[in-house]
């Protein structure tokens, strides 16, 4: 293996700054620390600032402030080191898709310098591994969705890359290609030896890939931890409440109860974690009418990777649908 | 280099694969030579002196030379929709320079110019223009081709890279196409045009491209009445000249267009 300059990690950012002209700030501040064999996830909304990160982290923009290092090799000053060794898959769908399946493959391979027979080998080895072995002398432009993204991350993997950063992995994928998709990168990692960082908006994507979970929100990391840890600080249920009234008294009161142990007011729903939901659910019911706040929706739910993005952005991420979570709805009055 | 060879391959792969455009690209030239040059000649060369036909002759190298341009503006529209699909992002991630991604593309255009360029100048002889005999001559003559098709290649990618917008990319290709084609001696002899038109040829390296080719290919650059000779050596130091200047604008558009 080559030699490493680091303290075993595969990626890490001190005071990332990423600013468009003079008001925007797509990073802002940004520390990360990822140990190598893990697989990273950078959950957050559109506009969070994922997609800079991954752009800076792969060389493909300088940061105006702060310093990341890939490898142990900074990312400005020995950006084509950093590029020899990692492997991307972008958001968008990135394919010459006038070639075949194979000479993507081989583009590839070539533009890394790989000698002619390890590029076929590799090509061969890459093709069973993401099911497109029947596919690969058909012009990309003749693929579904999930095979060219398939394709992606094969081209992605041609060049044994130490770490792969994949920027929304499964974005606009049917539900059964983005299960195929999750079964390949748990796979990579079983396999060992490489560091994944993905970024996603779904929370069951991150749920279920990663290692680590790392919230970001504003261009800044709001929460970092393993899913479930971070899920157990929500407390045993989750109550989210909807309604009008008094809303401060209402939180405050709840605040107060003893086996309330975390209360989150968001814009729209108020986000209580309780010891047990259905034992607690009348209590906090009649805390509302004390308080004057007349509830207009009530449901109770294990916590979710959901929660504790809301928890800590005071925001929803989009996709609630891909919340895998039961809900039982109690309408109130 | 390695990098450049390999985007240079997979664009002619790409092309090779490709019929319609094989077909065009022959096609195109081929009209220009056949209708415009037989309707001139019908019109001229009642009274032109020489053997073989002078105006086949005399306009040959302009059509050869503006096949490049029309190449290069192919380039840049290549090269604006990969920016555009995201394309140039997988050259920006891999450990490859980024003049290497840019040569790629001008050298695949190259390569279809010198294509287009051999077709025209067989289409030419047919129809009566008169080559010298030196190989050595011809080669030069594509030597001046390539390097005028080279710097333009740089103004279009420079223009590609600036834009977000096929419509605008089109828009400002016309606008420099136009004057390059007809504020040049490809179609007139500079003798006879007004001054103004004159000092305009005289500004454009167009003009030194084709003058040089005339003289390195063609049999008499100067019988036909009206056409002067420029020095061989400035119409080299021109072409080159304007070959680096088109890259040097290409990459520094392009450097502007990543940070």
């Amino acid at each position: 293996m080559n030699e490493r300059a680091d303290n075993g990690l595969a990626i890490e950012a001190r005071g990332l700054v990423k600013q468009y002209g003079d008001e925007v700030v797509a990073v802002n501040g940004l520390n990360l620390s990822i140990p190598d064999n893990q697989i990273y996830g950078l959950l957050g909304p559109n506009g969070a600032g994922k997609t800079t990160t991954i752009s800076i982290l792969t060389t493909l923009l300088e940061p105006t402030a702060g310093e990341a290092k890939v490898l142990g090799m900074d990312v400005v000053k020995q950006a084509g080191d950093v590029r020899r060794r990692v492997g991307v898959t972008f958001q968008e769908m990135v394919l010459d898709d006038e070639l075949t399946g194979r000479q993507v493959l081989d583009y590839h391979g070539r533009l890394y310098r790989m000698g002619k027979a390890e590029r076929i080998a590799k090509t061969e080895e890459l093709l069973a591994l993401v099911e497109l072995v029947e596919a690969a002398e058909r012009k990309a432009k003749t693929y579904s969705g999930g095979m060219k993204r398939r394709l992606e991350l094969a081209r992605a993997l041609m060049t044994t890359p130490e770490v792969l950063f994949l920027d929304e992995p499964t974005l606009g994928l049917d539900p059964q290609t983005r299960t195929r998709i999750w079964d390949h990168l748990r796979a990579l990692k079983e396999e060992g030896g490489m560091t994944l960082l993905l970024t996603t908006h779904y929370m069951d994507e991150a749920e279920e890939l990663a290692d680590t979970v790392g919230i970001i929100d504003k261009g800044k990391l709001v929460a970092e931890g393993a899913p479930q840890a971070l899920i157990e600080e929500m407390g045993a249920d989750t109550i989210h409440i909807i309604g009008e009234g008094d809303r401060d008294a209402f939180v405050e009161n709840i605040s107060a109860l003893p086996f309330v142990q975390t209360v989150d007011a968001g814009r729209t729903v108020i986000q209580v974690g309780v010891d047990s939901g259905s034992k607690r659910l009348v209590e906090i019911v009649s805390q509302a009418t004390v308080s004057a706040f007349a509830v207009e929706d009530i449901t109770v739910a294990k916590p979710s990777l959901g929660d504790v993005f809301l928890k800590h952005t005071g925001r929803r991420l989009r996709d609630r649908e891909s919340n895998q979570t039961q809900h039982r709805t109690l309408l109130m009055n | 280099m390695g990098a450049t060879v390999t985007l240079w391959n997979k664009q002619m792969r790409k092309f090779l694969a490709n019929p319609e455009e094989m077909f065009g690209l022959m096609i195109q030239p081929v009209l220009w030579v056949v209708l415009f040059g037989v309707g001139m000649k019908s019109m001229l060369s009642a009274d032109a002196p020489g053997s073989g036909d002078p105006y086949v002759t005399f306009m040959l190298p302009g059509i050869a030379v503006l096949s490049a341009l029309g190449g290069a503006i192919g380039g840049g529209s290549v090269w604006l929709t990969e920016r555009l699909r995201g394309l140039v992002k997988e050259y920006l991630v891999a450990p490859i320079s980024r003049l290497s991604i840019l040569m790629g593309n001008a050298l695949s255009t190259l390569t279809k110019s010198m294509f287009q360029a051999i077709i025209i100048l067989l289409v030419g002889v047919i129809l009566g223009a008169k080559l010298r005999s030196n190989p050595l001559g011809w080669l030069g003559g594509l030597m001046l081709i390539a390097g005028f098709g080279l710097g333009f290649s740089g103004i279009a990618l420079s223009l590609a890279s600036q834009t977000d917008n096929p419509g605008a990319y089109h828009a400002m290709i016309m606008v420099l196409n136009l004057p390059l084609l007809f504020l040049s001696n490809a179609l007139y002899p500079l003798a006879t045009m007004p001054a103004w038109m004159r000092i305009g040829s005289l500004l454009n390296p167009t003009t030194y491209a084709i003058d040089g080719l005339r003289q390195m290919m063609f049999q008499d650059p100067g019988t036909l009445p009206g056409s002067d000779v420029l020095p061989l050596w400035l119409c080299w130091v021109v072409v080159l000249a304007f070959a680096t200047a088109g890259m040097w604008m290409a990459h520094s558009a392009f450097r502007k267009s990543i940070e």
